[in-house]
């Protein structure tokens, strides 16, 4: 998963998630939940971090499942004739909806963990012709968030230090990181002219993402072979 | 103070107002992107990625409470204004056409490098809110800069990201009622995050002068103000 072009990566995967929303079948969600968290964990993810990821997330699949289970729409909801059996059962609604959320999660943490994110937007600007002003200027940004952490976490304690108690995203902290924020978008536009970039200049690359055979292969199994399967299983 | 870098921050900063004011009074070129529009854009996707991810966890937590009722749901209707603040500020300040959308596909843009439970769609469901706000301050000819127009901007936002979730996440399974309700909590908090928070948010930044080369601090009446160097 990790040597995958990473634009190719996002369309595959995109493609999958909405043969998920498009098709309502509670098997093929953990099907494919389950299919995921083992290409993560085969992409050397630790599993601890991957824990951490994926609890709020089978909490909220709980959630989903109950919301699903008292308050399922009646049968006499616009729906096909092939989701009218789920929305008249409230159990079958409930484990949609949760499985839904776990299977979209799945993907959503397939993708994330095993990006790079440099290389993400750089394949971006390149295969899906982002413009060169935009590609870099989310990479100067992604930049400066340690940088944010940093003084967040800075204000934070020079409130405490005065025995001001703060909650996480209390006015009294995020009023001065907007401030800077802002100051710094400007320093860091400025320190980029002064470089010498317009956003117009053309450029050459240190190291060229390509698309690899291997990529069309995988393209092909998410955007081909994964609809027909899951339309005739 | 000697050190030479700051001079020359200092003298290019100044330089580049002036350009500003210059380009202002003759061409009134507001539609090309320069790179500290993006920059600010991308800036503050930061910061609401890194907010997103705080109110996230938030949003779990009421949710949770609520799991027993079933409503659930109802956790993140609560808070899912906060999601539609980076359109609405970004436009505050800046004041250009695109500017909402732009500035909430890139929050989305950086929540995905974050790594998010969402999963891929965030760009998507970025797009689509980002044209709901972009749509009503086209409506108004990108004239009305307030309180009225910022919510309604949140309101459509709010409406455009519920008809695609009524899809996505297949919430027609879900009654009507229940939808009709989990829809009003929502433009409450749209009204509330994007309409006066970011309001005030805006107005505040202006007051404190570090946007005073966009369109919000020429608008504003500061005063002097001094820089962080001076």
């Amino acid at each position: 998963m990790r040597s995958l072009n990473p634009a190719c990566k996002f369309t595959g995967l995109l493609a999958v998630t909405f043969v998920l929303a498009w098709r309502h079948d509670p098997v093929l969600n953990l099907i494919v939940s389950v299919l995921s968290i083992l290409l993560i964990l085969s992409a050397r993810v630790k599993v601890k971090s991957l824990l951490l990821f994926m609890s709020p997330v089978l909490l909220f699949a709980v959630g989903m499942f109950f919301t699903g289970f008292y308050f399922s729409a009646g049968s006499d909801m616009p729906v096909n004739e092939k989701t009218m059996a789920f929305a008249s059962s409230s159990f079958w609604n409930g484990l949609t909806l949760a499985s839904r959320v776990l299977a979209f999660a799945g993907i959503g943490y397939l993708f994330a963990l095993t990006t790079d994110r440099i290389l993400l937007v750089r394949s971006f600007q390149k295969q899906f012709h982002l413009p060169q002003i935009f590609a870099y200027g989310l990479l100067a940004a992604w930049g400066i968030l340690p940088h944010m952490m940093q003084e967040y976490r800075r204000t934070r304690a020079a409130f405490q230090a005065r025995g001001i108690r703060t909650f996480a995203v209390s006015p009294a902290l995020l009023g001065p990181l907007l401030v800077k924020s802002v100051r710094w978008s400007e320093e860091l536009s400025i320190a980029m002219e002064s470089k010498g970039f317009s956003g117009h200049e053309k450029r050459t690359d240190f190291q060229p993402v390509r698309v690899h055979g291997y990529d069309w292969f995988f393209l092909g199994l998410c955007i081909i072979v994964f609809p027909v399967a899951a339309v005739f299983v | 103070m000697e050190d030479p870098k700051f001079l020359l921050l200092k003298s290019h900063r100044k330089f580049r107002l002036a350009r500003a004011k210059r380009k202002d009074k003759t061409t009134m070129k507001k539609n090309t992107w320069e790179l500290k529009d993006v920059i600010m854009m991308a800036v503050l996707g930061v910061v609401f990625a890194a907010v997103y991810m705080a109110v996230f966890y938030g949003g779990m937590a009421i949710s949770t409470a609520l799991t027993p009722m079933g409503l659930s749901a109802f956790g993140f209707e609560l808070i899912y204004g906060v999601w539609f603040m980076a359109a609405t500020l970004a436009a505050y300040i800046i004041r250009k056409p695109g500017a909402a959308l732009i500035a909430e596909v890139l929050a989305s843009a950086i929540e995905l490098l974050m790594g998010n439970s969402g999963g891929l769609t965030v760009v998507l469901t970025g797009i689509i809110q980002g044209l709901g706000a972009e749509l009503v301050f086209a409506a108004f000819r990108y004239k009305k800069w307030n309180f009225i127009s910022m919510s309604l901007a949140g309101m459509l936002s709010a409406v455009f990201i519920f008809c695609y979730e009524l899809y996505y996440l297949s919430y027609y399974l879900l009654s009507p009622a229940l939808l009709a309700a989990q829809l009003g909590v929502r433009f409450v908090s749209a009204i509330l995050f994007s309409g006066v928070i970011c309001k005030l948010a805006g107005d505040g930044l202006a007051k404190t002068g570090v946007v005073k080369s966009y369109a919000i601090g020429a608008a504003a009446d500061t005063g002097t103000i001094y820089d962080e160097e001076d």
